[in-house]
């Protein structure tokens, strides 16, 4: 049983600066939210209740959890952290061709945008293998627009021109 | 109209031959998410919103309605059943469920009783379907009869509940949990208030106004956010794939087995009912009882055929129960079925007590579906047991461009515009954030999708009683909700505090 619990809490990793960068963010969501629905009129027309009263109340509540998380915060165990490798180069490629696929998408067109970025997500997952990459990006993205497009009347952006 | 002639209807439903194909599909898709490593049933199911509303497009509302339902549904709990694969063959649990089915089914794979293992899986998660499917059909409609007596103020006080039952029990920290919940009611506040017609928060954004998309949101945080965990963290599971001799179990597994089938299903059934406690904690529950009652518990951890059944039986029950508060009263008690209560309400299904009366075709369609869906997948799984296996060797190179791809897709086909893909991605960079950082991403979904109702609820109630706060304790009914709430918030806290160690439910 001891075992079996220790599944469940295994992998245990808090850490610290980031619950407490979190716990401050969260805290101006608050104070944010807080703020603007004091502008919102206090009530609606045959009700006392108005629009502002449920973000209000919300927002009070992020405030107080958010400084209860900071308080948390400075009572977690100074353990070490088990840092594990982050392949960040492979995620800062990937993120931006994402980002480059949302502001090419229309511009472009699915077909044509959605290969670039398969081009570049496959070959920064695994270089090499350019035939078997472009043949899949091209079945994928030609595939989907003629499925959605072609046979079930769905909108795409088409092509360019 | 009797339940049953009502079932007869669902049934009807259920055996036209495209949502049988769609049943068909839903399962097959979610036995293969199941088993993929990264992708959870609940970023499954949020995935496939999108490919199922576009394949629904051309039909009338009510039946797309329940065709993609049908669809959905059996993602669900065909990932539930998948991911028991990878636990027997890999050790490697696809879903948190099936934790405790690596215990013993990994243990008879390396005995080369892994087919058996796999079977006895499949029967005992039919099994558990029927259980669940004959509850339901029994208590759909004298609870939604009880819950059309409610108020307002019961309707709040029951939605806290929920909300703080799934809060109290997800994640490790019960501060995280509650942020996560407060954080997702309060975006649910964006936009034009339905109520008095109020822009909030738009700040002239013509984006806002419509308020944030459910569906964005749930695709960014579950699925690309796993995405980009396999991104960073180079996930790879190199362990050898247990093979499979034998596929059908002997008759003294069998025997064996029943047992724990039948007492797996009915515990998980009824842990699945409770808002907040789901397929994990019944899968482990029914292997401790299990382990508990058995003549032989030393058998356990070594290879025993009731290690698999019993929690196989119990994660499947729990998913059928928790369609339960679902259907009936309209409440999510996980991430999962909040997703396919967004995926509903998406269709203008009002999933609750009046779902049963407005929308019969939707919802006993689903039920009679769900006994279909759990045929198919015991006939599926058997033969197909080894091409599924085959699955889990899926290049990740390959599986990650192509959910973000699909992410995007989906996305797109139904919001028509980029901000959404912006915010998509942005979702999902939080997203695998916050769950590294063990905050839990299902109560932000389940406060994103009760906000509005609870909002709606707390304004009418308070405009009944002019204002008056007590209206929420004096009625008996939404007191003894809120009772419950702030006890289920405490006990847990109340245990910590004298020092024993707290299950919690990792995912629902």
């Amino acid at each position: 049983m001891v075992s079996l619990l220790l599944l469940f809490e295994g992998g245990l990793e808090v850490s610290r600066t980031f619950d407490r960068i979190a716990s401050v963010l969260f805290l101006l969501v608050g104070i944010f939210f807080i703020m603007e629905s004091r502008k919102l009129s206090a009530s609606a027309y045959g009700s006392e209740v108005g629009p502002d009263l449920f973000p209000l109340g919300l927002g009070i509540l992020l405030v107080l959890l958010s400084l209860r998380l900071m308080v948390e915060t400075f009572r977690y165990p100074s353990a070490e952290m088990k840092t594990t490798k982050l392949d960040v180069k492979r995620f800062g490629i990937i993120l931006l061709a994402a980002i480059l696929y949302a502001v090419l998408l229309e511009p472009l067109g699915y077909v044509l945008s959605t290969f670039l970025f398969l081009v570049v997500a496959f070959q920064t997952m695994e270089k090499g293998k350019w035939l078997s990459t472009i043949v899949f990006s091209g079945l994928f993205s030609s595939g989907v627009y003629y499925l959605y497009v072609g046979l079930l009347k769905g909108t795409l952006p088409g092509f360019p021109l | 109209m009797s339940t049953w002639e009502f079932l007869y209807n669902g049934f009807l439903v259920a055996l036209q031959p495209e949502n049988l194909i769609y049943a068909f599909i839903g399962v097959l898709i979610g036995t293969a998410v199941g088993v993929l490593p990264g992708i959870g049933p609940m970023s499954g199911v949020a995935l496939l919103i999108p490919v199922t509303s576009t394949l629904t497009a051309g039909a009338p509302p009510e039946e797309a309605a329940a065709s993609a339902i049908i669809l959905l549904a059996g993602v669900y709990y065909g990932a539930m059943y998948g991911g028991s694969t990878t636990s027997i063959l890999l050790n490697t649990p696809g879903e948190s469920s099936s934790v405790v089915t690596a215990l013993d089914g990994y243990q008879m794979a390396k005995q080369g009783r892994a087919g058996a293992a796999l079977s006895i899986a499949a029967v005992g998660s039919f099994f558990a379907g029927v259980v669940a499917l004959i509850a339901l059909v029994f208590l759909a409609q004298p609870l939604s009869e009880l819950a059309l007596k409610f108020g307002p103020a019961e309707y709040f006080s029951l939605m806290i509940l929920g909300l703080c039952a799934v809060s109290g029990l997800a994640g490790r920290s019960m501060t995280k949990a509650l942020i996560m919940t407060v954080f997702g009611l309060l975006l649910a506040t964006i936009g034009i208030d339905n109520v008095s017609g109020v822009a909030r928060f738009t700040y002239d954004i013509p984006e806002l106004y419509q308020g944030l998309e459910f569906l964005t949101i749930a695709v960014g945080l579950f699925a690309l956010g796993e995405v980009f965990k396999s991104i960073l963290e180079r996930e790879q599971n190199e362990g050898a794939i247990a093979r499979i001799d034998r596929i059908y179990p002997t008759k003294k597994d069998l025997q064996e087995s029943a047992g724990p089938i039948v007492r797996g299903s009915l515990l998980g059934f009824f842990i699945g009912v409770l808002p907040g406690a789901g397929a994990t904690l019944a899968s482990f529950f029914s292997y401790i009882m299990e382990k508990k009652i058995s003549r032989q518990p030393e058998k356990f951890g070594k290879g025993a055929i009731e290690g698999v059944a019993a929690p196989e039986s119990a994660n499947n029950g729990a998913s059928g129960g928790a369609m339960i508060p679902l259907l009936t009263l309209g409440i999510p008690g996980s991430g999962t079925t909040a997703i396919l209560m967004g995926a509903l309400i998406m269709y203008n299904v009002q999933p609750g007590p009046l779902l049963f009366d407005e929308h019969p075709q939707v919802a006993w369609g689903l039920i009679a579906s769900m006994f279909i869906g759990n045929l198919m997948l015991l006939i599926l799984n058997m033969p197909l047991v080894k091409v599924f296996a085959k699955i889990i060797q899926t290049p990740p190179k390959y599986l990650i461009p192509i959910i973000i791809a699909i992410s995007f897709f989906g996305v797109y086909a139904v919001q028509v515009h980029t901000f959404d893909l912006f915010l998509l991605i942005a979702c999902g960079v939080c997203g695998y954030f916050l769950a590294k950082n063990d905050f839990p991403l299902a109560p932000l979904v389940l406060g994103l999708v009760l906000g509005p109702m609870i909002e709606n609820n707390l304004r009418r109630a308070l405009t009944a009683s002019n204002g008056d706060w007590s209206i929420f304790v004096t009625h008996p009914i939404s007191l003894l909700f809120l009772v419950i709430a702030i006890l289920w918030l405490l006990v847990p806290i109340l245990l910590k505090l004298r020092g024993k160690k707290v299950v919690v439910n990792e995912e629902g």
